[in-house]
């Protein structure tokens, strides 16, 4: 007799997708997450008190224990160290949990029920053909459907135009851009971000509804704290920023058939021989982060949705057949920063405003997109998280030590300190910054290992490594000089260009490749009944776009295939 | 009392000086003129950034070592790192400015100038010292040595200019246990208004996915 029919492993931006479709589908589905889960009665205070073990009824979800926890203050809310939003047991009284970097950069990945979506900024477009066709082992036709009903769910929407995106919209027109008004991006141009975000509120420019009343009914207020956690409406499954914590995860709650437990920290995949099939998944050992008791559960299927760091780990701590591809070929579109300083008489004159307000919108609503180079997008933050990425994060070093070289685009290349810091920021309100996605080629060299002597309470540990290739850095710095081109058209009058450090990993994917550690129905070669439905099974970086959508669309498609080979 | 502010009270005086001069090399007071209010010249210091900081290292590291898992508080070995460089720049004649004498005893870095601070932070980054000579866990290990200075130059400003200088008299509680006191001060430096609950900044749609009968049309 199994405990369930499957198994997920993580409730992030694809294993809370197959928890609703297998639901849906009449499956029995036992979800286990490492991290907390904010806004359940079951844990009213999750970060200092066990509370409850599963959660399974829709009627636990309480919109005022989620406000209380996400009050959107940076320092608390995105701290990777102590914050609400971090890798780390739900006990913020203890460390998070570390993976080895030994090169600058940082793993911005969470843990807890809707995992990485608590902070992702929901852009939600869909892979550029160019990188899938003739690429991947299934073709982009065969993902249309798939996507469609992702978005269709999430709901995806273009993006609604605040000050910020209008002056990028001057820029990028200026720099001679055209607008693609589509979803299958095959050619150059400008768009708004296809965003998870519920249509703005139809009565925000109403003076007659306060803001506050504004920000407990349905449709987004443009607060601009989708990176800091979306506080905005009625209800827990109505939250204006749709990260799985808020969609898919009420979703699968109210098919009646899925339980989710946090706090449970999977630590070794069960298999079995079975005379038929050979080796195959039968369940899952975890720990539960509160008390250290380990626990087993079995079922018919697992699916792993760890995450691209935590689904090669788990493979490799739990002796599954070696595969040389596990945990290889890591990419994670080798991000760069450029923001642009303006001055307040060039604003007023171009929009008749005074400042950029990066504070207010979505944290991201507009970008360029170029197949077979990659992405730039308007993205500004809250000033703490803003001063580290366009100040402080470099893999170039110091500006004053090591100035542009001459005729470069930009005025300030790396780290700024000192009294030019405090100016700058001087300037916060007044600058438009740009986050760049990099069609980043897959290699091989580039891994999730497990550490040889270091261990945690969860077994060893993940080392990581990536160096880009030259073609990558080569896409990387024209899209930087796109970026600049396109703020300078605009009218900024100072260029930073951070240089971000490779290994800022946010975007990571494609360290269980599709084809070489499952087959196209994400099933492992060497593992039946286990199937993966997270980042990891991409190709390959699918072309820059941001990945998230993709994974969902892709985990529908998996727990169709489930449904249709084991539960027929 | 609070288990914080017992830590606080056990932070050896050499790795909070050490940290105080890290802090205001990358983040300084400005001088104050008849332009800034004295709010506007405040500096990382002045907002206790350099607290942060050893919190956070101290914070950030466990694994399993013997017989359980074991708390491995990182303040102290990175404040000896950048004492370690401290010394290598000076012995390697490359000061920009002499430093202090009285406070080299205590802890070469915060005696040499600002400016010489930042050589320090850019020489361990690039890896231009022995790594022999580097206190563990950075000794051999240019990597994490790497890393680490990174670490310190972005936490030192993600903890400058986000609110945590407002959590007052309980910054270094237990973060569930902080409370906000006012208006952070760097918040007023970069004219940010703080978390409200909207902005009346719809400017309008430049398109907008329509969908009827599971087709979608963008208009």
């Amino acid at each position: 007799m199994f405990d369930a029919d499957v198994i997920v492993i993580g409730s992030g931006g694809g294993g809370a997708v197959a928890a609703k479709e297998l639901g849906e589908a009449g499956l029995k589905v036992l979800v286990l997450e490492a991290g907390p889960w904010y806004g359940n009665k079951q844990w009213a205070n999750p970060n200092s008190e066990r509370g409850g073990e599963w959660s399974s009824d829709y009627k636990d979800l309480d919109v005022g224990i989620y406000k209380k926890i996400f009050n959107a203050y940076e320092n608390n809310m995105n701290d990777l160290v102590s914050g609400v939003f971090r890798f780390g047991p739900a006990d913020r009284r203890r460390t998070p949990w570390h993976r080895v970097m030994r090169q600058k950069g940082e793993i911005w990945q969470l843990s807890g029920v809707g995992g990485t979506t608590q902070l992702y900024w929901s852009q939600s477009p869909r892979a550029f053909p160019l990188a899938v066709d003739n690429i991947w082992p299934i073709s982009y036709r065969e993902l249309i459907p798939y996507y469609e009903k992702a978005e269709a769910t999430l709901p995806v929407q273009f993006a609604p135009t605040t000050p910020k995106e209008e002056l990028f919209y001057y820029g990028a027109k200026k720099a001679g851009w055209p607008l693609i008004p589509t979803l299958n991006v095959t050619t150059p141009g400008y768009r708004p971000n296809p965003n998870a975000i519920l249509p703005t509120n139809e009565h925000l420019m109403d003076q007659s509804y306060s803001l506050e009343q504004l920000s407990n009914m349905e449709g987004c207020t443009l607060k601009g704290n989708c990176v800091n956690g979306c506080t905005t409406g009625s209800s827990v499954d109505k939250i204006a920023k749709r990260s799985t914590l808020v969609s898919y995860v009420p979703l699968a709650l109210k098919t009646g058939n899925v339980a989710i437990r946090p706090n449970s920290f999977v630590i070794k995949l069960l298999t079995a021989q079975d005379p038929k099939e050979g080796l195959r998944a039968t369940g899952v050992q975890f720990r539960d982060t509160w008390t250290g008791e380990i626990g087993e559960l079995t079922a018919r299927t697992v699916v792993m949705a760890a995450g691209c760091i935590e689904s090669p780990r788990l493979w490799l701590n739990s002796g599954l057949p070696y595969n040389e591809w596990v945990g290889r070929g890591l990419t994670n579109h080798c991000f760069d920063w450029v923001a642009g300083v303006f001055d307040e008489k060039d604003l007023m004159r171009i929009m008749g405003l005074p400042a950029v307000y990066p504070y207010a919108g979505h944290t991201s609503g507009a970008r360029v997109d170029i197949p077979g180079t990659g992405i730039f997008q308007v993205s500004c933050l809250s000033p703490g998280l803003m001063s580290f990425l366009t100040y402080g994060f470099s893999e170039a070093g110091y500006d004053a030590l090591n100035p542009p070289e001459p005729g470069a685009p930009w005025d300030i290349h790396g780290r700024v300190v000192g009294p030019q810091l405090k100016e700058l920021m001087m300037n916060y309100s007044r600058t438009m910054s740009i986050l760049i996605l990099t069609d980043d080629e897959t290699l091989y060299r580039n891994r999730v290992q497990v550490d040889p002597l270091l261990k945690d309470e969860n077994g060893p540990i993940p080392i990581m490594y990536y160096t880009p290739s030259p073609k990558t850095l080569k896409r990387r710095d024209q899209l930087a000089r796109y970026a600049s081109e396109t703020l300078k058209q605009a009218g900024a009058r100072k260029i930073i260009r951070s240089d971000t450090p490779f290994g800022s990993m946010i975007h990571l994917e494609s360290t269980m490749r599709m084809g070489y550690v499952t087959d196209t129905n994400c099933e492992a070669y060497q593992v039946r009944r286990l199937f993966i439905a997270d980042n990891s099974v991409h190709f390959n970086g699918i072309g820059g776009p941001n990945p998230t959508l993709t994974t969902q669309a892709l985990a529908t498609r998996t727990a169709e295939k489930i449904v249709t080979k084991y539960f027929s | 009392m609070h288990p914080s502010a017992i830590y606080a009270a056990t932070v050896d005086s050499h790795t909070f000086a050490t940290f105080r001069a890290l802090v205001e090399a990358i983040i300084p007071d400005s001088p104050v003129s008849a332009t800034y209010s004295p709010e506007l010249t405040a500096g990382a210091a002045d907002l206790c950034i350099h607290e942060y900081m050893i919190w956070e290292l101290d914070h950030s590291l466990s694994l399993v070592l013997g017989f359980g898992l074991t708390d491995i508080p990182l303040s102290c070995s990175t404040a000896g790192l950048l004492n370690v460089g401290a010394v290598h720049l000076a012995a390697s004649r490359q000061l920009q400015h002499p430093p202090n004498p009285l406070l080299w005893e205590s802890g070469p870095f915060t005696a040499i100038s600002r400016n010489d601070r930042i050589s320090v932070l850019a020489m361990l980054e690039q890896g231009n010292i022995d790594p022999g000579v580097l206190p563990p866990p950075y000794r051999n290990d240019l990597g994490f040595t790497r890393y680490m200075i990174d670490f310190l130059n972005r936490q030192t400003m993600f903890g400058n200019y986000s609110e945590w200088s407002a959590y007052g008299t309980t910054r270094l509680r237990t973060p569930t246990e902080r409370r906000l006191e006012y208006f952070p001060v760097s918040w007023k430096q970069a004219e940010y208004p703080g978390v409200v609950p909207g902005y009346r900044a719809l400017l309008g749609y430049m398109l907008t996915i329509e969908r009827k009968g599971g087709e979608s049309t963008i208009v």
